[in-house]
């Protein structure tokens, strides 16, 4: 028997749901067992949703001593492959794991490919607005963004303005953070269009479940995930229109925080890891430095910010770049993904016009939602912000990793005035959104099975054609009642399901009972 | 390859091979120290002389008994070829190509290194000793075997084994030098040594390579210094002699790219043709201690060849 912590009766909680929601919730027994821990007043029962049956009564059946043994024994092996983040500004042992939660987070076949469909049109309008921007600039031209909006960003490289990008691909790669809140919708929270990370976690939690518990997959229709790699060479082979072309993935290193992840994609891809030092230029064209040579570079797939590129383009005090390498870039020489410049779409400040772009580049209506977003660098704005602080979420247009935030309903009230003093110090360079109650799902803590926040982070490639593996990665708040989900913060992982067409929940749900 | 990817697989295999190598040194150093025990401690300073320390070791103030010498080469922070920052060495290395080397190579380095973190929390030089040497010994035999048994016969397979055999010849001539040369003299003469003390320590410095059964196969005969000498510099089929270390190093070199490895290409070849044409009469003529001084000398040559040919960046 496993402890379980029943989630708050208002919350959305992706596997449990409070009385007479769901059809087969009835014939579960792990709804009895919820009722001897969930100790609501007796007119509520409590149960799971339809799709998350047969994993429930997988667990009820599962002893607590196996689920134990087994959860060590991932965590062995996370830390014998070393899957480790390094956290930065902490002393000493500077690689820790990142928590890996043996409770599937699980999207029905209806709910991805609505999300598929969304995300599928939010990436392709991104991408036409970079090529607009760094080119014809219509949007600004017709007046729904503000010029100093785009020009006045400092994601906004000047630089690449008139560069000519193959294909008008500028993200190749991105990361597009969801949640999902209390009304059951998801929201797009942002678009993480530089160097997004987290794939590997990914793969490695579908390879880590399917290891430890080979039975599930036996019990539903999971839908693969494992072709990632190779979707992603693909997606970087298209980017040129070089035959057979030499693709590297650029890191800063093994200090870096994704280290783990950039050596695990190169060698899945079956591609050289390179580091600035790897790399010249000569004559505008890029080489790595071989045991046998100079040899050219098509394509990179870097893992570096814009301004640590090239010393001699951007910041002169880098040394993970590659001097020369803008030239050779300008030049149509060697493709770069995600391109130089993508960051001025994900910033928070441009967030609040993707819908816009939608309409305006490919005439549709928007599928995914926007949260409703107030810009502090508007009066009418700022003055909302400030005075509702108490119950919204601020943050920094440029901030990422869950740095520069403040979560007012989680905040103090000593928290919430000393941020108001810095965001009216520096209005415009803050947003703020309505607190979203991220939705929660059950998670093993210490106290046994308790709800956590979650968010979902689906990769989208962009080459040729827009591509997905079904689901992505899904982060949870391992503390009680935190919504920041980032690693960095204290955050975990849990494997996500997206179920096929053919998984009927409800029919293969009683199957034996 | 990447240039800086031969570094660090190189690298990786020669710090692995030291702390293999430190720990066969301490394990013969403690096992003597049990015959010694009058603590005049001239005995207790060889592993420190063998592994260039002194300087280091001063800087503990520590006085040299087997103790601390054996605690001192094993786990200080200090030394930089202790076996502590040998394995750490080894891992960051991997850990920097951990996509180039196969992932069963990676988890063995890595679960080494995590193993140690715990063996070092608790730490009693001479009741530990053994087992630990031994530890180390195996996790070394493992990674190899893991090595030869996954990994694909190109270049960082090369790579690897490049740095195992360049880092062995190194420290089995350095073993023969110090243990040896400067405690017998060159001429052997039978008179001057005890032949007790010496059986001992002779056996030790076989035992130290991996060479006793050999040289019992081998001669069948007393253990005597100019057989040992002998073994340890000729044997063409002992995995530690100075000409098999030599002659596997020729025979991964010719496996490399040879545009840029045409120096340490010859080089090697250099080095090899002298252990196989030579004879151990020769060598006693010369001087061993003269003898064994040329060849550290030649493979200094030789690992700044490989550098410039295959690992240099700029």
């Amino acid at each position: 028997m496993h402890a379980i912590t029943p989630p708050p009766v208002s919350h959305f909680d992706e596997m449990l749901v409070w009385s007479g929601i769901g059809p087969s919730q009835a014939q579960s027994q792990f709804q009895t067992q919820l009722q001897q821990f969930g100790g609501q007043s007796q007119s509520q029962s409590l149960g799971p949703r339809g799709h998350y049956v047969p994993y429930s009564n997988w667990l009820a059946d599962t002893p607590s001593a196996s689920l134990t043994q087994r959860r060590a024994q991932a965590d062995l092996l996370f830390r014998r492959i070393g899957i480790t983040f390094t956290v930065y500004g902490e002393e000493g042992g500077t690689e820790r794991l990142i928590p890996s939660d043996v409770i599937p987070r699980i999207i029905t076949a209806e709910d991805w490919a609505y999300l598929e469909k969304g995300l599928t049109q939010r990436v392709t309008a991104i991408n036409k607005f970079l090529a607009d921007i760094y080119h014809d600039q219509a949007i600004l031209k017709a007046g729904l963004i503000p010029r100093e909006q785009i020009e006045g960003n400092t994601q906004f490289q000047t630089k690449m303005v008139g560069v000519k990008v193959p294909h008008d691909t500028y993200a190749s790669i991105t990361g597009v953070d969801i949640v999902r809140n209390n009304d059951g919708k998801y929201y797009v929270l942002e678009d993480n269009l530089r160097v997004p990370s987290g794939v590997s976690y990914m793969l490695m939690n579908r390879k880590m479940m399917m290891r430890l518990f080979p039975e599930l997959f036996l019990r539903q229709t999971v839908r693969p995930v494992e072709h990632y790699p190779a979707l992603l060479l693909q997606t970087l082979r298209e980017s040129t229109d070089i035959d057979n072309p030499t693709v590297v993935l650029l890191t800063p290193g093994r200090f870096n925080s994704a280290y783990f992840e950039h050596t695990f994609l190169a060698q899945q891809m079956g591609i050289e890891l390179v580091e600035g030092q790897d790399l010249f230029v000569k004559d505008d064209y890029v080489y790595m430095r071989t045991t046998s040579g100079a040899q050219r570079v098509d394509v990179m797939y870097r893992r570096l910010d814009d301004t640590f590129l090239d010393p001699l383009a951007f910041n002169p005090e880098s040394a993970l770049g590659v001097p020369g390498l803008f030239q050779a870039y300008a030049k149509g020489n060697i493709v770069i993904c995600n391109a130089i410049g993508t960051g001025v779409a994900d910033d928070k400040s441009i967030y609040p016009y993707v819908p816009d772009m939608i309409k305006f580049y490919l005439n549709e209506e928007p599928i995914l939602n926007n949260v409703p977003t107030y810009q502090c660098r508007k009066p009418t704005d700022l003055s909302y912000v400030l005075a509702n602080m108490k119950d919204l979420v601020v943050k920094e247009v440029h901030g990422a990793g869950g740095y520069g935030m403040l979560v007012g309903p989680a905040a103090t009230a000593k928290e919430v005035e000393d941020f108001a003093a810095i965001v009216k110090a520096n209005p415009s360079n803050y947003i703020a959104q309505p607190t979203l109650s991220l939705s929660s799902c059950p998670t093993f803590v210490e106290s046994g099975i308790a709800p956590r926040h979650i968010d979902l982070r689906p990769f989208v490639l962009t080459g040729r054609e827009v591509r997905m593996v079904p689901g992505g990665l899904t982060r949870v708040a391992l503390r009680e009642g935190s919504l920041v989900v980032n690693s960095s913060q204290g955050g975990g992982t849990k494997d996500t399901w997206v179920l096929g067409e053919d998984d009927a929940p409800p029919a293969k749900a009683v199957e034996g009972k | 390859m990447l240039s800086r990817v031969a570094s660090h697989l190189y690298w990786m295999s020669r710090y692995l091979e030291r702390s293999e190598n430190m720990a066969r040194i301490l394990d013969v150093t403690q096992s003597l120290a049990m015959l010694d025990r009058s603590a005049d401690s001239g005995g207790a300073m060889t592993p420190i002389v063998i592994t260039e320390a002194q300087a280091e070791f001063a800087e503990t103030k520590l006085p040299a008994t087997y103790a601390n010498v054996i605690a001192f080469l094993a786990w200080d922070y200090k030394h930089p070829s202790s076996i502590r920052n040998c394995i750490e060495a080894t891992r960051e290395n991997a850990r920097a190509v951990r996509g180039s080397i196969t992932s069963e190579m990676w988890e063995n380095i890595n679960d080494t290194w995590i193993a140690f973190q715990e063996k070092s929390k608790n730490i009693d030089p001479m009741m530990t000793g053994n087992e630990f040497f031994e530890w180390v010994k195996e996790r070394s035999h493992l990674f190899r075997g893991v090595t030869f048994a996954t990994a694909r016969r190109d270049q960082p397979y090369h790579f690897t084994r490049l740095g195992t055999f360049i880092e062995r010849a190194d420290n089995t001539a350095r073993i023969l030098n110090v243990k040896y040369a400067e405690e017998a003299p060159d001429t052997f003469d039978e008179k001057e040594v005890d032949k007790e003390t010496d059986y001992y320590r002779l056996s030790a410095v076989l035992r130290s390579v991996s060479a006793l059964e050999a040289y019992r196969d081998t001669y069948r005969d007393v253990i005597d210094a100019r057989r040992v000498a002998e073994i340890m510099i000729f044997d063409a089929k002992l995995p530690r002699s100075l000409r098999y270390c030599m002659d596997e190093t020729t025979l991964v070199l010719d496996e490399l790219p040879t545009g840029s490895g045409r120096i340490a290409r010859r080089i090697a070849s250099e080095i090899n043709a002298k252990l196989r044409y030579g004879t151990i009469d020769e060598v006693l003529e010369y001087g061993l201690k003269r003898y064994l001084a040329d060849f550290l000398q030649d493979m200094v040559k030789l690992g700044n060849a490989v550098n410039a040919a295959y690992m240099e960046l700029h």
